[in-house]
Formats: structure tokens, sequence, C-alpha cells
């Protein structure tokens, strides 16, 4: 709930945000018909709340978070790669979990991700929601979205990407 | 004509499925000829499936104080 709220009304309004959507979802909870999970349902009033916030603050959202692509020096001027890429030596999630270094530098790539990547990560690949309830949820387009995400994978799979290397 | 740097950007279009058919069968050559490419995917791959097991959670300390308060007082308004 906190990163959907962050990712939309941003860092200095979330904590409240996030507060009334629990007291707006208890008092609602009555008419919650479950046509969707709970968690979906939580995750669309403090997106509703955040949105109104928004507008209250007249905060716009931005999509241009400072990214920066794969570099371009990986390709030569006709877009082939340069390098050769090998495979990981540990590619299976326990592999590259079981170094506990590894697990810090992702846990704090994740951290510093722009707020609507992480939202967008969180949801649709860590708690397995469809691309449209997180369109629906952030208020973006399925294109944006898709940007959002592939943007989060990138950062993080250059910083496992660099542990493969040491 | 496919080039390495369209698979790096449409890498999460590919595996999620999003993409045409025909850009779809595009890639999918492409990845037949092209090892760095299909290194590339399967590194992907591995970084979702490895984000998905590890659950990095939302950092912050969120204060709950309020939230507790607050819903006292919705409670002591029920009774």
């Amino acid at each position: 709930m906190i990163s959907v709220a962050r990712a939309i009304v941003g860092e200095a309004f979330a904590d409240e945000v996030v507060q009334d959507a629990w007291i707006s979802a208890i008092k609602a909870l009555p008419k919650f018909e479950g046509r969707s999970s709970l968690k979906t349902w939580l995750l669309h009033i403090v997106s509703n709340g955040a949105k109104s916030r928004v507008r209250r603050e007249n905060r716009m959202i931005s999509l241009d978070d400072g990214w920066q692509s794969v570099s371009s020096d990986k390709f030569d001027n006709t877009g082939h790669r340069i390098d050769e890429i090998l495979p990981w030596e540990e590619a299976t999630p326990e592999a590259l979990l079981a170094n506990e270094q590894l697990q810090a530098a992702i846990e704090e790539t994740f951290q510093k991700l722009p707020s609507l990547q992480r939202a967008a990560l969180t949801m649709y690949d860590m708690e397995g929601l469809k691309m449209e309830e997180v369109c629906n949820i952030l208020d973006i387009s399925a294109s944006n979205a898709r940007v959002l995400l592939h943007r989060a994978r990138t950062c993080l799979h250059q910083c496992i990407d660099k542990f493969q290397d040491k | 004509m496919i080039k390495c740097k369209d698979l790096t950007e449409k890498a999460s279009d590919y595996l999620d499925g999003n993409l045409s058919l025909r850009k779809r069968i595009g890639l999918s050559f492409h990845l037949l000829i092209c090892r760095p490419c299909r290194n590339y995917l399967q590194q992907i791959r591995s970084t979702i499936k490895t984000v998905k097991v590890l659950q990095p959670k939302e950092k912050g300390a969120y204060d709950t104080c309020p939230l507790v308060k607050k819903l006292r007082e919705l409670s002591r308004k029920q009774d």
C-alpha cells in the first residue's frame, strides 16, 4: 500500500494517504463483495485516495525519472552487441541469493528505484497482479506501465550482473 | 532486421508476451542466431525470478501510531 501511495502522491503524503485508506477500507468492509481479491481492493482504495490527494495538491506525475538505458557503447553503429554476454554461473534464484552481499545489493537497488518503477515491479512481478490492474491502480497507460517495469528489471539485472564480474 | 539493441529494449515485452506476432517472430529469429542475446534474455528471466523469491520490502519508518489512534476513535464511535 505504501508503495502505491508513494508512486502516486510522493513521499511527503504517502503515510497519510495509507492511513486514510485503512480507515476507508475498514468502514467499507461490509460492502466488500469479493469481486476482486482483498489485496487488489485495498490497493484500489489507496490508489483512489492518492489520486484525490494529487488533484488537491495539483501535483504532476512524471515518468521522466532520470532513466539511463543500457549504455549505447555496448552496441556497434548497426545496433549489434560488441561484447560477448556469458551465462551467469549462478542462474537460479536460490544460488544467486546464497550470496548475502548480492542479496543486500538487490535490496538496496530496489529501494533506490524511482517510486513508480518500484510500485510497478512490486505489483506485477512480486504480487502477480495483471497489467490491467497495475495500470488502473497507478492511473497510467499500459505502454507507460511496461516501460516502468522494463526499467526496473533492467536496473536490477545490472545490479546482479555486476556481481557476476567479481 | 532485428538488432541486439531491439532485443535489449523489448526483452520485457517479449517475456511478458506483449508484442505483435510479427515483432515476436522477428525477435525469436534473432534469438536463434544470436547467443549473446539468448544469454541476456536468460539473465533477465533469472532477475525476475530472483526478485520474486527475495521479495524486497519497501523501506521507510512507517509510523503506525496515528493510524492506531484513528482506529480507536472509529471503534469508540461504533460502540
